[in-house]
């Protein structure tokens, strides 16, 4: 993304790509291409989550039912790590573009911890869940007083928190590979649109949960 | 800090954290109040806030440049779509299921 010959004098000579005015503009326009990004995948979860109003619709019961099942814990404790981890993502960003490498590192290190202590958690879930029998086509007993279409929930369940585990995991490869690109002092306050990108998809994926948290972890409760 | 940096102020992304988490809290609290067919709507509503405000603060959507809100917004307006034309299917059905 810039001249490598000039990579020993990075701070002093760091020059836009060819088709760019400035490098402010170079920096807008990966954001403005990463809100294009965020924009697919708002279709793409919201599409899943459509499927989800249509069937708890059409069974309310079935769907309180089928929800009380859900770890409850694991899903409130995640979505304080991902909350929080937006936070750290933010104060990684402010850090580099305030020149303060150490707090960059500190914070992105933070942030990729939250995003592997939410993995963590969400595989005790889904290990909770196998123990339970509430896996559809793998491990699914029908409990009593409830009818098949709860097996719905199910389905709904790991299809939008498995992609979400996905999206979450390389955004945490994202984080390591930011970390890395950091310690080369590649993040400097000339040019950190990399970091903001990536700060973009990441608390998009928080955002994500924040939708499927109630979804999940609420239905059925009272 | 170094020239030409400019400074960053961390209190209203904490304050914004701490209201998310205060959110998080009400809805959590609204799943046990026996509401009724209020409470999904009250949850989804906090979570809609919730969004608003990691998009706005967190992703920076108030910052420069502000053609950032055409293409958040884009997202927003094709979801719109999205479930507005489903919905002409499931809504007018008849005995289904």
């Amino acid at each position: 993304m810039w001249r490598r010959t000039d990579r020993c004098m990075l701070s002093r000579t760091l020059q836009p790509e060819m088709q760019y005015a400035t490098l402010s503009q170079q920096g807008e326009t990966a954001q403005l291409g990463m809100w294009v990004f965020i924009a697919t995948e708002t279709l793409f979860f919201g599409a899943l989550i459509f499927t989800y109003f249509v069937y708890r619709n059409f069974y309310p019961e079935e769907f309180a039912l089928a929800g009380k099942d859900a770890v409850l814990w694991c899903g409130t404790v995640n979505i304080g790590l991902l909350l929080t981890s937006s936070l750290t993502m933010v104060l990684s960003i402010n850090a580099a573009a305030e020149g303060r490498r150490r707090d960059l590192a500190l914070w992105l290190a933070a942030t990729a911890f939250l995003g592997t202590a939410f993995l963590g958690v969400k595989g005790y879930e889904y290990y909770s869940d196998y123990q339970d029998q509430v896996v559809p086509a793998v491990n699914f007993m029908l409990k009593p007083g409830s009818a098949p279409a709860g097996e719905l929930f199910w389905v709904f369940y790991f299809i939008a928190t498995g992609l979400h585990a996905v999206h979450l995991s390389i955004g945490i490869a994202l984080m390591l590979y930011m970390l890395w690109r950091a310690r080369r002092g590649e993040l400097t306050p000339a040019y950190y649109a990399p970091l903001e990108v990536v700060g973009l998809y990441w608390s998009f994926v928080d955002t994500v949960w924040i939708f499927l948290y109630p979804a999940i972890y609420l239905v059925g409760r009272s | 800090m170094k020239t030409g940096a400019k400074r960053e102020v961390a209190f209203p992304y904490v304050i914004a954290w701490l209201v998310l988490l205060l959110l998080t809290g009400l809805s959590l609290l609204s799943a046990f109040l026996h509401l009724g067919t209020v409470a999904p709507i009250l949850e989804f509503a906090i979570a809609a806030i919730q969004a608003a405000l990691v998009f706005i603060l967190f992703m920076r959507l108030k910052g420069p440049p502000s053609l950032k809100w055409l293409f958040a917004g884009a997202g927003f307006f094709w979801l719109l779509f999205l479930y507005g034309l489903s919905m002409t299917d499931y809504a007018t059905r008849r005995g289904w299921p």
